[in-house]
């Protein structure tokens, strides 16, 4: 069965209609074109391929002055050295527990409320509607007093609980609104025929619904993962002892602990660039869902 | 059931939350003691005896101002130039959305490097071409700007959005108004922006939301981690989060510090009250549903 919601077609490449030009102009501007993509690139990718030759530089030609673009002799070392220094294996099996829990978390939950907001008949189901998406826009600075001192008082300081039980109590009221919006599309056909199968809604869920909205979960699984992956300030309050802290707070930590003092900038460097790695396989690997997940936020939003 | 989850979770961390950091807003609360109640005392002290107050209030709103209109008016731009029709266009959209899928915190560090006066790539580019140098993040003046600068590299995740909505604009229009002998100018201001206004406006909410809660980039780039120079980058979140999570060795105020955090969340609720107010006057919308 290839359903596939409207909500989550991707807008393909621009039908945009080129605008009438003159053989001439249309040269001049192809050229303007690529002179301006050239420009925008290099303003992204610059930083990153400098910091690529950082990480190959040894420790005394970082602090060069004036700086040169090219390391003289390459130190591939630095990317065993550096995460030695940084203990970039423990922060990041942390970071891999701590973020693999609450994706599951996060997108079960919100999965399974959204499927309760669109196809479940009960009791002021719109009003949880309303108030799931009102608390889309309350800030989450609201709640981090209070939050550390309940999860303090129950014993949760200085654990992994505080970062991984909210996702599986509720997830993400962005994720709450998504799969709603995702469920609505569905035929209603398709539930109905299962019932008469003798299917009850748990069976429904997993075994219908789960397959049909591929997109939709595999799309919020890689904002969780985002999400978790980068989130700083959180494991910052919760985490005292630096043998549980991810790798967002570890790899602070090495740039800002030294008070007066510089990081061997090259070491970090070499670090920087595996720790970006896992979201940019994500990314790549499931690009596809990606860029159909956020089109599908822009135009849910428009109408 | 399905909802059970998500509703003991709302309870607990959204609706809980709320009411006891209003009360604790009206108290003097150190987490250790029991909270004493102190009235509006510590709103008094925020606006008349703390010297960080209105200089992270300046600061904030400065980030705000500087940012938010850079990065929808840059997001747009780039979402339009990557809308045409070009060889290439695809790798340039994933060049400008790579900063994006990095972590925050690893990009947030690289451009600390990136600014270090002597030996960054920054003043090196300067240099290069024949510009004056900057001192960037431990300049006053120019430490605040160079934060917009890094969150401004993310720009691509407004662009994707602006993006999205650029192609759900319907082509017929644009053929009608070709027809009809508009220049692109006239087509992007008559057609384009009204189209896209609705989507204009959640990303001023959005944008501006993000602003007034940045607090990665001043508390990992500035010099003491602290908002420094002097009180240059000190965001009201910098604020709430050393008197409320202060370095070892001080007193927690989480009374003060909920009381920052009401005034942040007043100030969040006025922008988008303000916001959905002004919207309905200049936004298109057909009335047909």
């Amino acid at each position: 069965m290839t359903t596939s919601p409207d909500v989550t077609r991707a807008p393909t490449t621009a039908p945009k209609t080129p605008l009438p030009a003159k053989p001439r102009g249309r040269a001049v501007r192809k050229a303007s074109w690529y002179a301006t993509a050239l420009l925008i690139s290099s303003v992204m990718i610059l930083p990153i391929l400098w910091m690529l030759t950082v990480a190959l530089k040894g420790p005394s030609a970082v602090f060069e002055v004036p700086p040169k673009l090219l390391p003289h002799e390459f130190h591939f070392k630095n990317f065993i050295d550096g995460p030695k220094v940084i203990h970039f294996p423990r922060l990041l099996l942390n970071s891999l527990v701590i973020t693999g829990l609450s994706v599951i978390g996060g997108v079960m939950t919100s999965m399974m409320a959204g499927y309760a907001l669109a196809r479940l008949r009960f009791p002021g189901r719109k009003v949880w509607f309303y108030v799931f998406v009102g608390s889309m826009l309350l800030p989450p600075v609201v709640g981090i007093i209070p939050l550390f001192q309940l999860f303090k008082d129950i014993g949760w300081y200085d654990t992994w609980l505080p970062l991984i039980v909210p996702a599986f109590l509720g997830g993400n009221p962005l994720f709450i609104f998504l799969a709603r919006q995702y469920f609505l599309s569905i035929p209603h056909s398709i539930d109905e025929a299962a019932k008469v199968d003798g299917a009850g809604h748990v069976r429904i869920f997993v075994s219908v619904m789960l397959p049909i909205t591929k997109p939709a979960w595999i799309t919020m699984s890689i904002l969780a993962f985002q999400m978790s992956w980068n989130d700083y300030l959180n494991p910052l309050i919760y985490l005292y002892s630096s043998q549980k802290w991810p790798l967002s707070v570890g790899m602070a930590s090495f740039v800002t602990q030294f008070a007066g003092q510089t990081p061997d900038w090259n070491l970090y460097m070499a670090t920087n660039l595996l720790y970006m790695l896992p979201p940019l396989i994500v990314f790549f690997v499931a690009q596809r869902y990606f860029i159909q997940g956020l089109s599908a936020l822009g135009t849910v939003n428009q109408r | 059931m399905f909802l059970a989850p998500a509703l003991i979770g709302f309870t607990a961390f959204v609706v809980y939350p709320l009411f006891r950091s209003a009360y604790f807003a009206l108290t003097t609360y150190n987490g250790l003691t029991d909270p004493k109640f102190v009235g509006l005392d510590n709103f008094r002290r925020m606006f008349t005896t703390d010297p960080s107050f209105w200089p992270s209030v300046r600061a904030t709103l400065l980030l705000v101002v500087l940012y938010v209109p850079l990065s929808l008016i840059i997001g747009l731009a780039l979402a339009v130039f990557c809308n045409q029709r070009m060889r290439g266009v695809g790798l340039l959209r994933t060049l400008c959305y790579l900063p994006v899928v990095l972590p925050v915190v690893a990009t947030i560090t690289l451009w600390k490097f990136v600014f270090n006066p002597q030996v960054g790539l920054a003043n090196q580019v300067l240099h290069w071409l024949h510009l004056p140098t900057s001192e960037w993040l431990s300049g006053d003046d120019s430490a605040m700007p160079s934060i917009v600068i890094v969150m401004l590299w993310s720009v691509g995740s407004t662009m994707i959005i602006f993006l999205a909505a650029l192609q759900a604009v319907p082509t017929e229009l644009y053929e009608a108004a070709r027809l009809d002998g508009a220049g692109s100018r006239t087509v992007f201001f008559r057609i384009t922006l009204p189209l896209i206004s609705p989507i204009m406006i959640l990303q001023v909410v959005l944008q501006m939301v993000t602003a007034l809660q940045a607090f990665n980039q001043p508390k990992i780039l500035s010099p003491d981690n602290q908002g420094g120079p002097g009180f240059s980058t000190r965001t009201l979140m910098l604020s709430i989060y050393d008197n409320g999570f202060p370095r070892l060795g001080q007193v927690s105020q989480f009374g003060y510090a909920s009381a920052q955090v009401w005034v942040l969340f007043l100030v969040i609720v006025v922008v988008i009250a303000a916001t959905a107010r002004f919207s309905s006057i200049w936004t298109y919308s057909d009335h047909v549903s």
